[in-house]
């Protein structure tokens, strides 16, 4: 018989509670394999709800899967005993998310009212009003007249992924000539490690979300370091969105590690000051993403390229 | 040595073109340089595998290509989809087969222009219709049969598009029917052949066998025993022929419960809003968690239940790879990774070898074939309860995945594409 609906994620996010605890208690080490079998005694549970709390834990950064199999402690223990705990409940498990989650997934339309999220959350109406706070203060939602609430464009669609891109690509090479660049080493050097070390996984373990991570982290970077107050606003808003709701499953391993080299080639062009050949690399990089995928195709008939002219 | 340049040209469909992948990247790893030829609207598909491709030139009517003319089409097919394949031949396939020989026509010049500018060591053609620049372009060519093995004819094998038993007694009609409706363009064909400096085909087919070699994407669990077994060494058979693809994590459901079953119809298929929105009805009333792939109409669904989601795109070998059903419209590439991933198959076909397939995967124990648009909801649901508890089918789709891993027909395809042209050295 299937939970009630709703349930499952919630009761994933306290057992993803429950692992950090378990890590914590157990003295794990950054780098330390944990073992499903031991989390599944520790937490009473079976393997199958400690794995998917252990995703929610590698979107959060804390745990990553590694080619040699199963989940490593990727943060360090005293950061998580600081963030972690705090990181679940706002990153992925508070309501906001759930709420956004669900509409990037289309279970949920782009109008609602306050009771409808209430009764499908079955969450006292204080807590959707917060939610919908949180979401408006990112610019996701807008309250309309009357009672009901609309959700903004979202990353959900290939279309609107395309439509992203090109917003992006007329702004990012322009924060980047903007006067008053200035980026940041330590932070640069950081962003460098984790994309050597995701370019160091083999091929068929380069998952989508974590790259989705990286590339956020970086283009957001990017904005951070920006002279223009207005670009970094606008593209620092915009990599929020993307993180919170761009789901593409369709980048083959070669573009991955090809994106991530283009990443790691502007970092080198900026850390030289070179800002026009970074921004002439961002253009380059954008114009690779944009490549996608042909719509339909028929045997007789010529594909119809996404973007095509109606 | 210089490596060998080895020119693929996979036909505008994605199981042509990602089944020309797979061996492509073996090719590679063998130490080829394997390039695309690609039509317009493809580009940057091969190139995201890291390939360098070579596009066709877009001529007019390409140029015009748009959501009009592919709206046109779905507006002129969508109801075609639902007849039987007798019923296909005139309504469906002889237009389609008339709109191949005009690609063909069309793609010539440029296809020619291309191969003299490239100049392979040699051409892997995986189409359904010869081009007569790749006869003439004076290298070995190596055709990939990548729809059913019903494409090469022979008595004991059900007639092509059929979806028959090959023992069928409506077999003769069928197939008098079949060169009936496809004679127009075939003798427009054989025309443009004669043109070209090629000899005329038999009625009813568009591409000969290579005389260098050929490649058959049927795995041993599904093959036919044919009454005039075909030359060993003129024709390959490929246990599976499945590409390196990007991992795919399901991301947790909101009922994150249950069995793994994936859907996809291909691009195609996604067209059918209607019929896909009426499955995901059903879905939301069992134990089990779907993917569906909705091709480039994610904007046309809305209220998703909670244990069904829905994407554009699905590295389809990584997702199947977890699934523990696998309904699709019986297209070869998708059987062919079921089978190589031993998971079952529910098949509602909507035209072509999808037919063929469809009553294989009956007639071999590895899936069920179910009239696309003829079922009523408690049945589907009966179906799909009954495929997930079929132990039987399932030790037997573990025997046969077992055996195709072992054999890895991608790998294998490679390798006798390169002894095939004096490459042993590479091997």
């Amino acid at each position: 018989m299937m939970k009630p609906r709703g349930n499952t994620r919630q009761n994933h996010i306290s057992l993803a509670r429950q692992i950090i605890e378990t890590v914590l208690e157990h003295g794990y080490a950054e780098g330390d394999h944990l073992p499903e079998s031991t989390l599944s005694k520790a937490c009473g549970v079976s393997r199958t709800p400690i794995r998917s709390a252990l995703k929610i834990l590698e979107k959060s950064d804390i745990v990553r899967r590694r080619d040699e199999g199963g989940f490593f402690l990727f943060a360090a223990p005293d950061r998580i005993a600081q963030d972690g705990l705090s990181d679940i409940e706002d990153m992925v498990g508070s309501l906001a998310s759930r709420i956004l989650s669900d509409r990037a997934e289309r279970r949920i339309t782009d109008v609602q009212s306050v009771s409808a999220l209430a009764r499908r959350y079955n969450a006292p109406r204080s807590a959707v009003l917060n939610a919908l706070k949180i979401l408006t203060s990112d610019g996701i939602v807008v309250q309309m007249p009357g009672r009901t609430w609309a959700f903004q464009p979202i990353l959900d669609t290939p279309n609107a992924i395309e439509e992203s891109l090109a917003f992006r690509l007329t702004i990012e090479p322009q924060a980047i000539l903007a006067p008053g660049f200035q980026m940041d080493s330590r932070k640069s050097g950081l962003l460098r490690q984790q994309m050597n070390a995701f370019l160091d996984r083999p091929d068929g373990r380069l998952s989508a979300s974590g790259f989705l991570h990286l590339d956020c982290a970086f283009h957001s970077f990017i904005a951070e370091s920006s002279g223009n107050r207005f670009a970094r606003g606008a593209l620092l808003a915009h990599h929020r969105l993307r993180l919170s709701t761009q789901k593409d499953q369709s980048i083959p391993d070669f573009r991955l590690r090809q994106s991530l080299e283009e990443h790691l080639g502007i970092i080198d062009s900026l850390e030289r000051m070179q800002l026009q050949l970074a921004a002439d690399q961002m253009v380059v990089h954008l114009r690779r993403s944009q490549i996608r995928k042909p719509r339909t195709v028929n045997r007789g008939i010529l594909p119809l390229a996404r973007g095509a002219p109606a | 040595m210089t490596r060998p340049v080895i020119a693929l040209f996979p036909e505008a469909s994605f199981g042509s073109a990602l089944n020309c992948v797979g061996i492509a990247q073996q090719l590679q790893r063998q130490g080829a340089v394997p390039v695309f030829l690609c039509h317009p609207g493809f580009s940057g598909v091969f190139a995201e595998y890291g390939f360098k491709e070579y596009q066709l030139p877009a001529n007019a009517a390409a140029a015009q290509q748009s959501e009009e003319t592919w709206q046109a089409f779905i507006t002129a097919h969508l109801e075609h989809f639902n007849l039987s394949p007798t019923a296909q031949l005139t309504t469906y396939v002889a237009p389609t087969w008339e709109a191949i020989v005009d690609t063909a026509i069309q793609v010539e010049a440029g296809l020619d222009i291309l191969l003299r500018r490239i100049r392979p060591d040699a051409i892997v053609l995986d189409n359904v219709i010869m081009f007569p620049a790749i006869a003439n372009a004076g290298v070995p060519w190596i055709r990939v049969v990548s729809c059913a093995e019903t494409e090469i004819p022979d008595a004991h094998v059900p007639p092509y598009l059929s979806g028959m038993a090959a023992d069928d007694p409506a077999r003769p009609a069928f197939e008098a029917a079949y060169l009936k409706a496809t004679a127009p363009a075939h003798h427009r064909y054989n025309a443009f052949r004669a043109r070209c400096g090629l000899p005329p085909l038999p009625a009813g087919q568009f591409l000969e066998p290579s005389p260098h070699l050929n490649l058959l994407l049927a795995p041993d669990a599904i093959r036919h025993d044919r009454k005039t077994p075909l030359q060993p060494d003129l024709f390959v058979f490929l246990d599976g022929c499945v590409r390196e693809e990007a991992q795919f994590d399901p991301p947790p459901l909101p009922v994150n419960e249950g069995p793994i079953i994936y859907l996809s119809f291909g691009s195609l298929g996604a067209i059918d809003i209607a019929l896909i929105r009426r499955m995901i009805d059903v879905f939301a009333t069992l134990p089990a968690r779907f993917f569906v792939n909705v091709g480039g109409f994610l904007e046309r669904y809305e209220q998703v239940p909670d244990n069904v989601y829905l994407g554009s795109w699905f590295p389809q070998p990584s997702i199947v790879a977890q699934a523990d059903l696998f309904i699709h419209h019986g297209g070869n590439n998708s059987y062919c990774e079921a089978l190589y991933f031993g998971v079952p198959s529910l098949i509602m076909p909507y035209c072509w070898d999808g037919h063929d397939n469809g009553t294989r995967a009956e007639q071999t124990g590895t899936g069920v074939h179910l009239q696309r648009n003829g079922w009523r909801d408690h049945e589907l649901r009966g179906m799909v309860l009954s495929l997930l508890g079929d132990t039987r089918m399932l030790e037997r789709m573990v025997a046969i995945s077992d055996a195709m891993q072992k054999k890895n027909g991608a790998a294998d395809a490679a390798r006798t594409i390169l002894a095939k042209i004096g490459c042993h050295e590479l091997i």
